[in-house]
């Protein structure tokens, strides 16, 4: 059986974990941003907007004459904010919120079940412990490159909008070095899906390898 | 005949229904900003006094037009950018900055675009925008920022004059530290103390100077660089519905008008809407303000736009934008003509507070009697300590910086005393320098209205 066989059987035979750890993933990442933000801003949110995602999505396709335009533009519609309104001043200014993306839920899911896939893979191999070591940490990085990338919180440091760097920026980053990355983002995602897929490959092969070759020698042979 | 009849009160029943079928209903959706004061003749004032409302067209095509106008609130531009891409926003309002990056975005698609149809207001010089220190803070000017913590809203128009003011001084970035901050953070740090400076856009600074808690150490007009907003529309909108847009421009001239009518009534009515202090909205809408309401396309707006892009490009590295493509003048000057308004003398006429706002009186706004004005200075002062003699609350007071023309609030200004002359000034250096070559010394508010405090 080759590489791609095993990942085909792996995904039959693991799917419902898989589909389990996407969900998972993507809803946990939520809940670690709003953990966040309470922490880092030392106060609790005090509102929370749904928005009607499916109608938006639909006016986008019929007021969008581009398909190379509506891609990106759907690709940031929000289906819930959840943030702190600042009624110091005025009629109020958000001064963070957690924006639910579904677009950023679904690249999410796709992260939690590729390290499902990831996992269940490494259990059967018998390679070296530096080696499982080394594609643990591999895994581990194409994750956070990919989680990080799809953080989905909003300072509102005006004109700012949902952008990971404001995770970047939360953590003491300074401005400059936060804005110069932001446009990267994208390579650093598609980076850490590259990561993921290149150790999905790669313990698939191994297992195939160890399938193909016998154990012991036959003695009866 | 039965029959006849039948079908002719079955047609006349569906009529009503068919003309509904064929009445189009047409969205109109401003995304504006309440928490920003140079916005408010595209924005707030339209909504609360229903002016688009006003000049919507009701003839040709728009006979059987129905109308939904909304209002989208936002706290910044960046969101309503978005918006207006997603096709739910088809107007919106926004500083210079946003403005710029909201054209580039646009023209980064393939198949959409927004144009920049009007402004709503501006400053020649570029006030509006400022730094603010903690009032108890010793420091005066911007040269005194090296090594220290300066905040900022990054990508608003304050964090480009805050760049360019940075240069100008020669203040490497290395040289201080620069925090990202919103502006209802920056200013709760500033009452804080726990920034050493933070700069804002309008109406924060003042905002921060009316409650006591902060101090302009630098105005955007010191960048010389002219501080302006303006009007963005989807570009699809405006050509299948012009004389909408047209209705919308009308409204923000007559907004114009409103506020210019009765200043003291528009910004009590503004205090209302949006909450910022009518005290510090005064100092932009009233005679005199920082505020110039007026929506011509300038060609020094457009050097100007062009000078922030510039910026952005080498900080941000945002997409490049065809300005000729963006702008267009077509839309505002149809709306002047429509209101039989003379569009070039407009578009001739730029206020300069120098020279506008030499020789206007000081004003005091007494809190049960409105506002008062007074030429000379030792009037004002003799009415601030008569007033404050019988315990009048007074809202504010307002005196004007001599070097820059700025409208001051009395108690923020840094006054010298020469004989028997009294200045006002916005920085305390210029302060200085006054009061040495004219043999003077600088003193406090309160020591000029102590010297016309009548004893008994």
């Amino acid at each position: 059986m080759g590489g791609l066989g095993v990942i085909g059987a792996e995904i039959r035979q693991n799917w419902p974990r898989m589909i389990l750890n996407g969900v998972l993933v993507a809803a946990l990442f939520q809940l670690f941003m709003l953990v966040a933000l309470i922490v880092r801003f030392q106060a609790l949110p005090n509102y929370v907007t749904g928005y009607d995602w499916f109608g938006n999505v639909i006016h986008i396709i019929r007021s969008t004459p581009s398909l190379s335009d509506m891609g990106p533009i759907i690709w940031e519609e929000w289906l819930l904010e959840v943030g702190h309104m600042n009624y110091d001043y005025g009629a109020g200014i958000s001064e963070w919120s957690l924006n639910v993306i579904p677009s950023r839920l679904f690249v999410l899911f796709v992260l939690g079940a590729m390290m499902a896939l990831c996992l269940g893979l490494m259990r059967g191999d018998t390679c070296s412990r530096t080696a499982s070591g080394s594609m643990r940490a591999a895994t581990g990085l194409g994750a956070l490159l990919i989680a990080m990338t799809n953080a989905t919180m909003s300072w509102v440091v005006c004109c700012a909008t949902p952008t990971w760097v404001v995770g970047l920026a939360m953590l003491g980053l300074g401005v400059s070095s936060s804005l110069a990355l932001e446009r990267v983002g994208p390579v650093f995602s598609i980076f850490g899906f590259a990561l993921l897929v290149a150790m999905i490959f790669t313990l698939a092969w191994r297992r195939a390898r160890q399938t193909a070759e016998p154990k012991g020698a036959l003695s009866n042979a | 005949m039965k029959q006849l009849l039948k079908t002719a009160v079955l047609a006349s029943a569906l009529m009503p229904l068919a003309s509904a079928a064929f009445a189009e209903k047409i969205t109109v959706a401003v995304g504006h900003q309440s928490m920003c004061t140079d916005t408010y003749t595209a924005g707030i004032v339209i909504k609360e006094l229903g002016l688009l409302e006003k000049y919507l067209p009701t003839e040709g095509k728009y006979a059987d037009a129905e109308y939904d106008v909304v209002w989208a609130d936002y706290s910044s531009g960046g969101p309503i950018t978005n918006q207006m891409l997603a096709n739910k926003l088809n107007i919106g309002v926004m500083g210079d900055y946003p403005l710029i990056v909201n054209g580039a975005k646009f023209q980064e698609t393939d198949s959409l675009r927004s144009i920049y149809v009007a402004g709503t207001g501006y400053n020649l010089k570029g006030s509006g925008n400022a730094i603010v220190v903690p009032v108890d803070s010793d420091i005066y000017s911007i040269d005194q920022l090296k090594g220290k913590d300066v905040s900022t809203p990054v990508g608003s128009a304050a964090w480009g004059m805050l760049l360019k003011a940075m240069q100008d001084n020669n203040i490497p970035t290395a040289e201080y530290a620069l925090k990202n901050q919103s502006p209802a953070v920056g200013a709760a740090n500033i009452a804080a103390g726990k920034i050493d400076a933070h700069s804002d856009f309008c109406p924060w600074s003042e905002i921060m100077e009316f409650r006591g808690t902060g101090r302009k150490i630098y105005d955007g007009s010191e960048t010389g660089v002219p501080y302006l907003h303006g009007v963005v529309v989807r570009q699809d909108f405006a050509e299948e519905y012009p004389e909408v847009v047209n209705a919308f421009l009308k409204a923000v001239i007559e907004a114009g008008d409103w506020i210019r009518e009765d200043p003291m009534r528009a910004v009590t009515e503004m205090e209302g809407w949006t909450g910022v202090e009518k005290e510090v909205l005064y100092l932009y809408f009233s005679k005199g303000g920082h505020l110039t309401l007026e929506p011509t396309i300038k060609d020094t707006w457009v050097d100007a736009l062009k000078f922030n892009h510039g910026v952005l490009v080498k900080e941000k590295a945002i997409p490049p934008l065809d300005f000729d493509a963006w702008i267009t003048e077509d839309y505002i000057k149809t709306a002047y003509a429509d209101m039989g308004l003379d569009y070039e003398a407009d578009k001739a006429s730029i206020v300069d507070p120098a020279t506008a706002n030499a020789g206007l009186p000081m004003e005091i706004w007494h809190a049960r009697d409105g506002v008062s004005s007074y030429p000379s200075m030792p009037e004002f002062l003799t009415a601030v300590a008569a007033m404050q003699g019988t315990g009048a609350k007074l809202n504010a007071t307002y005196v004007y910086d001599i070097e820059t023309g700025l409208k001051l609030f009395g108690k923020t200004a840094f006054w010298v005393k020469a004989g028997e002359d009294y200045a006002t000034f916005l920085r305390k250096g210029e302060a200085e320098a006054y009061a040495a070559a004219n043999g003077g010394s600088v003193i406090t508010f309160d020591e000029a209205i102590a010297d016309f405090v009548v004893e008994g």
